[in-house]
């Protein structure tokens, strides 16, 4: 979808107080992690209420929807949270790629590409290390296709091993020398493919929650580190360095 | 089947700390298997490190006498490990695997009680196990798929340890990040 019909979901679109603008050129793509660290701490409120100032789309694509919601729907043991998750889905909250004019067969092309790519960069001995899966891979698939189309997006991802891929291939290729002992080798020529995506976490979103007044057990200091903290616990990967740098900025 | 050498040498290994119901050596070898199967996502590396990990909790476990029958469990496992050396010796690989298999499939013919309690330590050493993988650098995604668990598992069980705080994963200045987010919901 170009951006003229874009422009023309949003003019369907029944919020009155978007920008025409604002709305076509904002996307939130959302990795698996970080719905899981929102719904295991009870934060959907604070997303819906998110959502509801975002001029643009919270989009997950099919292969998350499936982690986060249909597989999850089928274990009794995080069945709840998948069922919050389902209605946050059907009240729109969380789009499908589709419902922004990307269609599967775009987005598998590019996902094939990307996966090509990933899990061909790093080595031990002759063999490729397989580092990412395919639901992450369709988040980055997803945020190229968007960029190509001028359209303005951001992954929200909590896992570290894409983010990293992302912003500092070199550091994966020591972490994964450091963690494995054993001779890992890059292609670095690889390294420029991952560059221009942007990535923020659960915790730099429940940030803006926070200043913006929008988390229900309100705002003070005290308030921003439990979130930090909360999120962290569930599986967000920050540090306690960055927890307590966030913390001083307030 | 990578690294045989390796692979006979923790079966070798395995054995004494079996026999000496040593805990400490079980669960340390158990990670040393998951180095390779995090390289090569290898079915029986993973599965082999998960039997370790859980036989050191079984054993850890059973000395406060809880549930009874785990003694018998772990001499079956301990049969089982023993062929699994032997067919790795004779380079049968496919031996090797069912022997291990043949572990896991012992569980069904243990009773109620004790099949459901080495269930759940089978079940949360495969999480223990993917926090691991991904500690070494994998995904969390593809450490669940590789574990045939979910990653609401493994991001649950990996935030409370702390297995990503790490340095080499701060990639950005946080002042930078937060700026993104923000300028990103004006």
């Amino acid at each position: 979808m170009l951006k003229r019909e874009l422009n023309l979901l949003w003019t369907s679109s029944n919020n009155p107080k978007m920008s025409k603008k604002n709305m076509l050129n904002k996307v939130l793509i959302f990795d698996s992690g970080s719905l899981i660290s929102l719904a295991m701490n009870g934060l959907f409120p604070e997303l819906k209420a998110l959502k509801e100032i975002f001029n643009g789309y919270f989009i997950i694509t099919e292969d998350v929807k499936r982690e986060v919601l249909d597989r999850p729907l089928t274990i009794k043991r995080f069945a709840l949270e998948a069922l919050k998750l389902r209605n946050l889905y059907e009240e729109k909250v969380l789009q499908l790629p589709k419902d922004i004019g990307v269609n599967n067969k775009e987005l598998d092309k590019e996902i094939k590409k990307i996966i090509d790519v990933a899990n061909n960069t790093f080595f031990e001995k002759s063999k490729a290390i397989q580092i990412l899966q395919s639901g992450e891979i369709s988040c980055l698939a997803l945020s190229r296709i968007l960029t190509e189309k001028g359209i303005n997006n951001i992954i929200c991802i909590d896992e570290r091993t894409t983010r990293v891929l992302g912003e500092m291939p070199k550091n994966l290729e020591e972490l994964l020398r450091k963690k494995l002992h054993a001779n890992i080798t890059a292609k670095k020529e690889n390294y420029d493919f991952f560059k221009g995506f942007r990535f923020i976490r659960s915790s730099e979103l429940m940030y803006v929650a926070y200043k913006k007044g929008l988390v229900r057990v309100g705002k003070s200091p005290e308030v921003l580190d439990a979130l930090l903290y909360a999120v962290k616990f569930k599986g967000c990967s920050i540090t306690h360095e960055e927890i307590a740098e966030i913390n001083k900025i307030g | 089947m990578h690294e045989k050498e390796h692979v006979l040498e923790i079966l070798r290994e395995t054995r004494n700390a079996l026999h000496k119901r040593d805990v400490i050596k079980l669960r340390s070898l158990s990670n040393e298997t998951i180095h390779s199967a995090s390289i090569y996502k290898d079915t029986d590396s993973i599965m082999l490190a998960v039997i370790l990990y859980s036989l050191g909790k079984i054993i850890e476990r059973q000395n406060g006498g809880k549930v009874k029958g785990c003694d018998e469990f772990c001499k079956k496992a301990s049969l089982f490990l023993e062929k699994a050396l032997a067919s790795l010796n004779a380079n049968n690989t496919k031996e090797f695997s069912r022997n291990l298999e043949g572990i896991i499939k012992s569980i069904n013919t243990l009773s109620p009680e004790l099949k459901n309690y080495v269930r759940d330590v089978f079940e949360k050493a495969k999480i223990n196990k993917a926090s691991k993988i991904y500690e070494h650098g994998i995904s969390l995604g593809k450490t669940a798929e590789i574990l045939g668990i979910t990653m609401w598992d493994v991001a649950n069980y990996a935030g409370a340890k702390g297995v990503t705080d790490v340095s080499l994963t701060k990639t950005q200045d946080v002042k930078t990040r937060i700026k993104l987010a923000m300028d990103f919901f004006k």
